[in-house]
């Protein structure tokens, strides 16, 4: 099966005795998959790119591309019938695999839209109605981290600043060495935002941030917007769904939303969106009303016009993919971050630099600090930094320009060379990762420092 | 039906000198009949497919080209982002452009569908009527028959925010423009009766159902005469459907569905902007990262998603000039064919058509036997399940409420289109399964819920 099959170097160097392959217990498939079997399944990965960034687009094995192939080929064959008689139905199985995965209470509280920035556009807005039907009062804000995702930022710029809201920026730490420094960063950053008379409408919290990556404690963070009297909570989960267990109850926020192309193998795009109960009843729409509008929801972002429902309705597909590995989807994230934090740690050590977080602070991705002597000065900087790699070395990793903060004692961490570290690399780890792709990777950069290589260097076209 | 040569064209006969350009001519052969049965070959063919309107069609060759797009970005998603995304989407609009002879590419926005362009037209009056250009009561005109999804809108984006409507009522049976436009002035009269201004015109330009053409350029000059604000013409069924010029309509907004009848898969759409100080206040309403840069390069990225359907709309063109006459040739010949069609289903079940041949493009409403008693729309909606089912034809159906004293009126109106996939035993199909019906003395009634 696959227990001779390991060909991973990455498995051959840290298994230290612990089998984690069984022999398949169900005859008919094989059982779990095997590691020529993953590459198959992403045989269609360029060749040749240590593809260590699936925290931005994703990936999509070959087995759920072909239940999505066949789910367009329905709808092109008959899409009338297909309208009528199978759609509904289809993207209803999607929504009742998401409750259960997410511990939600009724599969009417989950929504599937394209993505988190359509998830943000749909709060935002019923955020921006409440200011334009004067139900809030100019000045009262909204709370979002300083590390939101841009789009996010620029979303609530057009519908809650337009509309006379007020923003409040609550800078986290970075780099983090524990859950508390963050919990109390947040504290003080929504009571220095309060303002007298102002009520805090919405807090948007990352689960887990984008860049620079760490795993929030979100249910410690939603219990102190309560405690600071935050109306609503809106949880931007993008990463979160494939890469960490999600309970929504437990964390408590009244809407959470993950994107399922980014962990969860299914093609782009597909998201849900899930929204508590009661807040069904108070007027949340799609941003594109439809044929639908005035009904929950949920019903309405099953129809938004024709356009392919394909990648909503393979999720099921992607439940069966992921349940051909170890320990199904834990036994993935489980693994993901296993590894993820070893090729980190093999990378800060070569290269005599840090992590951005600890291991518990880590889901599938961790932020490696990079040499301070190739002078990441800015956001560009890292921008060409990262082409370059790309262009240059056939490696794809994101690269994150930490300006010093204000907030920061001394004067940050520094690498072995005493230089401030500024740029770290933010790397994943997926299911079809070797550890090969992280040497790659290693020794690019070793090469870039023997050149005496600075970001200076890069001209832009 | 497919292609009256139904053979290769060349376009020189033996003999005579090549024309300048012969190199061109080489490489685009008329398409065959039976190549344009294999480009819809999954089209499943146990079905009378007469209901182009609705879904649209693509070809082979595009889905194929779609396959292409998707596959360069699961290969390597962060190249296609920064390399190639945003190339692709730029020659698509230009394509766009050139198609509905717009100045500017800059004027060319790709969406999802019509139903997200009327949101982005709709969603400025929102904040107009918030920020006070706009006064409460301001008005807002459009068909009575416009596409639900566009009546929604209207309620979402313009009345909630303290605007009103006007429906201008359209005759259905038609007989003539001047009725349309007559109608329409009178709504506008109507609008204006408060002294109040109307700020925005919705105008089909084909509508859904009942489809009538309707004379879009006299609208738009009325609409100007009258110093409405703005015009937006909603033609989901545009391009591919009716002529498209866009400067010669003269309307502020277009927008119009290509995965219809352009033969692109679902779902793309574009919106056309005219060019002025006005509209820079539009906007995706999903906002990411090009928030500020312009409608048309917001709509290029919206987050994470596919966008291969935009892509392909070269590949679509492409498909369309195979064909005589171009897009232009397959306009004209699904014209001439569904009016022959619907003519020959009129003749034979005692009925009559909605509207002259003048006042119809690729699809036309044929009258449904009074005797089948279509009571109401949902009669409608089981008849037309009945059809799909027992005899194999899609075909929507349109319940018009009769007038009083109407005697044995026509209540109910079947839309059928012509693409070129449809054969004559499609019509032939349909023409017999109505006849059975009635033959067999059905009635709506009798059909369970």
């Amino acid at each position: 099966m696959n227990g001779g099959d390991d060909t991973r170097n990455l498995g051959a160097a840290h298994r230290n005795g612990n089998n984690h392959h069984h022999s398949a217990k169900r005859p008919k498939i094989s059982l779990p998959i095997s590691e020529s079997e993953i590459r198959e399944e992403f045989s269609h990965h360029e060749e040749g790119v240590a593809r260590i960034n699936n925290g931005s687009f994703g990936s999509c094995p070959a087995s759920v591309q072909s239940a999505q192939k066949n789910w367009q080929l329905r709808f092109l064959r008959q899409p009338d019938d297909f309208y009528h008689n199978t759609l509904s139905e289809g993207v209803l199985h999607s929504r009742t695999i998401i409750k259960g995965l997410i511990n939600a209470d009724d599969v009417e509280e989950i929504s599937l839209v394209d993505n988190a920035t359509t998830a943000a556009a749909i709060v935002l807005q019923q955020v921006g109605r409440g200011f334009a039907e004067s139900r809030f009062n100019p000045g009262d804000s909204v709370v979002m981290l300083h590390c939101a995702f841009q789009a996010v930022k620029k979303s609530i710029q057009a519908y809650v600043t337009r509309a006379g809201g007020s923003v409040v920026e609550v800078e986290l730490p970075f780099p983090v060495t524990s859950k508390e420094e963050v919990i109390d960063a947040f504290r003080l950053g929504l009571r220095r935002g309060k303002q007298d008379g102002k009520t805090y409408r919405l807090a948007i919290i990352d689960h887990i941030t984008s860049m620079p990556s760490v795993v929030l404690p979100v249910k410690d963070l939603v219990s102190i917007c309560r405690e600071e009297g935050v109306e609503r909570v809106f949880v931007d989960a993008a990463h979160a769904i494939g890469s960490v267990k999600i309970d929504v109850k437990e964390i408590g926020a009244e809407f959470y939303v993950s994107n399922l192309h980014k962990w969860f193998f299914c093609p782009p795009s597909v998201a849900f969106l899930y929204c508590k109960k009661f807040e069904l009843s108070k007027d949340m729409r799609h941003p594109v009303a439809f044929q639908e509008h005035g009904n929950d929801l949920p019903v309405g972002n099953a129809w938004t016009g024709t356009r392919d429902y394909s990648s909503q309705l393979v999720v099921h597909s992607a439940m069966e993919f992921v349940e051909r590995f170890e320990g199904g989807l834990e036994g993935i994230m489980a693994r993901n971050q296993r590894d993820v934090v070893e090729m980190g740690k093999m990378l800060a050590d070569s290269w005599g630099t840090n992590l951005g977080s600890p291991p518990e602070m880590c889901a599938s991705m961790v932020m490696v600090g990079l040499p301070s002597r190739l002078l990441i000065t800015s956001g560009d900087d890292a921008l060409r930094l990262r082409s370059y790699l790309r262009v240059n070395y056939g490696v794809e990793v994101p690269i994150h320009y930490q300006a010093q903060s204000q907030r920061e004692e001394g004067d940050g961490p520094r690498d072995k060379d005493g230089g401030r570290i500024t740029g770290y690399a933010r790397i994943s780890h997926q299911v079809y990762n070797v550890a090969d792709d992280y040497y790659k990777f290693r020794d690019a950069i070793n090469e870039l420092l023997k050149k005496e290589f600075t970001c200076r260097m890069i001209f832009t076209e | 039906m497919a292609s009256p040569d139904g053979k290769h064209c060349r376009s020189q006969t033996n003999g005579e000198a090549k024309p300048p350009d012969s190199k061109k001519q080489k490489i685009t052969e008329l398409i065959t009949d039976d190549e344009i049965m294999s480009e819809f070959s999954h089209h499943d063919a146990s079905v009378a497919r007469i209901n182009n309107g609705s879904f649209g069609a693509c070809p082979q060759s595009v889905i194929s080209a779609q396959q292409r797009w998707q596959l360069r970005f699961l290969r390597q998603p962060d190249s296609f982002y920064f390399n190639d995304l945003k190339p692709g989407i730029l020659e698509s609009r230009e394509a766009i452009r050139s198609l509905i002879s717009a100045d500017d590419v800059s004027e060319v926005s790709i969406v999802d569908n019509a139903t997200t362009a009327a949101a982005i037209v709709l969603q400025q009056m929102t904040w107009a009527f918030a920020e006070g250009r706009f006064e409460k009561g301001d008005v807002a005109v459009m068909l009575h028959y416009a596409y639900g999804a566009v009546k929604k809108s209207m309620e979402a984006y313009v009345t909630r925010a303290g605007g009103r409507v006007f429906e201008v009522q359209l005759p259905f049976p038609v007989s003539s423009n001047e009725e349309i436009i007559t109608e329409f002035k009178l709504a506008l009269e109507r609008g204006k009766v408060k002294g109040q201004r109307i700020r925005l015109a919705v105008i089909d330009h084909v509508t859904s159902m009942p489809s009538v053409v309707i004379p879009v350029k006299e609208l738009v000059k009325i609409c100007r005469e009258e110093g409405v604000d703005q015009v937006f013409v909603d033609a989901a069924h545009g391009i591919g459907c009716v002529d498209v010029d866009v400067k010669e309509i003269g309307a502020d907004f277009y927008t119009s569905n290509l995965h219809k009848w352009f033969f692109c898969p679902p779902s793309a759409a574009f919106l056309y902007c005219r060019k002025s100080a006005k509209f820079s206040d539009l906007h995706h309403p999903v906002v990411s990262h090009e928030y500020g840069n312009g409608l048309a390069i917001e709509s290029t990225w919206i987050g994470t998603r596919d966008y291969s359907s935009q892509l392909v709309v070269p590949s679509a063109v492409e498909f369309v000039n195979r064909f005589k006459g171009g897009i232009e040739g397959i306009k004209k010949r699904n014209h001439e064919v569904v009016v022959r069609m619907g003519e020959m289903l009129a003749e034979s079940w005692g009925t009559s058509l909605g509207c002259p041949p003048d006042m119809c493009s690729s699809m036309i409403m044929v009258g449904l036997p009074s005797c089948l008693r279509i009571t109401c729309e949902r009669d409608t909606l089981k008849l037309r399940a009945h059809l799909r089912e027992c005899y194999r034809v899609e075909v929507p159906i349109y319940y018009r409420s009769p007038k009083e004293g109407e005697i044995d009126p026509i209540t109910g109106y079947a839309r059928i289109s012509h693409q070129v996939y449809n054969k004559l035993e499609d019509y032939e199909r349909f023409r017999d399964a109505i006849n059975k019906l009635v033959s067999d003395k059905f009635t709506c009634p009798s059909l369970s819920a």
